[in-house]
């Protein structure tokens, strides 16, 4: 049978306040996908640097891997979403925050690839096409339309939804992270395209992989006591 | 109810985990906020495992809030 105890109204006062900071701390991300895209998207755009500057190519596209990355993260999701035991009331925003961003994200591939094609088909069209005029007396070449300092758009999304999920949960690695990432994408608008990888890169390391690691500890820290 | 309140829903066992209270113990209370019509219970099964979760009702929101306030004004909070 349940007992029944008489708090007073100090002690009932601070059982609420003490109950509501226990399941405020109960916020416990476990890390795993911050670690995947950290990682993967911090070595993609790493591997791309490498390869524009060391003028070697891998046998397949590395941007295949952030595109795999989806399957592991739609099987973590799942998992995670079977371990968790309460939802919080923000938790349907930073997840819609984090679709939204991918969905933009895919949405930025297609754009990347459809429009200096389609800026091509145009100005063929119209009978003209784009030179590129050295000064030194070498002959002129043809060039193929193309979006300038795209990845520096890139590096400004992935700050996004990091300053989001960061001032939402009070998260302060991911704030600094999506401060840093902003620092980033300023710094990206001097660079030349590749230098842009490189930064692209400490992005993902700042605002998705370091946090990771900081959520994965405080989860297995949490767990521990559980097992 | 003050953990409730600070969650969307919840499930029975992360209640009974972060009040310490025993499995019985807790059903009566939230038998109890059930029948006042303070928190919804919703059973189902998820992996063949019967699963309970609860979440605080507008009434039940409503209640905790002057309950609040009234001990506030006791207190001269």
């Amino acid at each position: 049978m349940a007992n029944e105890t008489k708090f007073s109204e100090q002690e009932s006062l601070q059982l609420i306040a003490e109950m509501i900071k226990k399941a405020k701390g109960s916020y416990h991300d476990t890390g795993i996908g911050s670690l995947l895209w950290g990682s993967v998207v911090s070595i993609a755009s790493l591997m791309n640097f490498l390869q524009r500057t060391y003028d070697f190519k891998l046998w397949f596209d590395i941007w295949w891997l952030v595109l795999a990355a989806i399957i592991p993260q739609v099987y973590i999701s799942i998992k995670e979403k079977k371990i968790q035991k309460a939802k919080q009331y923000d938790d349907d925003l930073v997840n819609a925050v984090w679709l939204v961003f991918g969905i933009s994200l895919f949405a930025m591939g297609f754009y990347q690839n459809i429009v200096p094609f389609q800026v091509e088909k145009t100005i063929a069209e119209e009978g003209w096409t784009l030179m590129k005029h050295f000064t030194d007396g070498r002959p002129d070449e043809v060039i193929r339309p193309f979006t300038p300092s795209l990845y520096s758009i890139y590096i400004l999304f992935y700050a996004f939804p990091t300053m989001v999920t960061g001032l939402v949960k009070k998260f302060n690695p991911m704030k600094y992270g999506a401060i840093i990432t902003y620092g980033l994408f300023f710094l990206s608008l001097f660079t030349e395209s590749r230098f842009d990888m490189l930064l692209g890169s400490i992005a993902a390391l700042v605002c998705w992989f370091i946090p990771g690691v900081i959520l994965r500890k405080k989860y297995l820290a949490q767990t521990r006591p559980n097992v | 109810m003050s953990l409730l309140i600070s969650v969307k829903e919840a499930e029975f066992t992360f209640i009974r985990e972060k009040t310490n209270a025993t499995a019985g113990n807790l059903s009566v209370q939230v038998q109890k906020l059930k029948d006042a019509g303070y928190i919804e219970v919703i059973k189902q099964f998820k992996d063949n495992y019967p699963q309970t979760t609860c979440k605080v009702t507008p009434a039940g929101l409503k209640a905790f809030e002057d309950y609040v306030k009234a001990l506030q004004q006791y207190l001269k909070v």
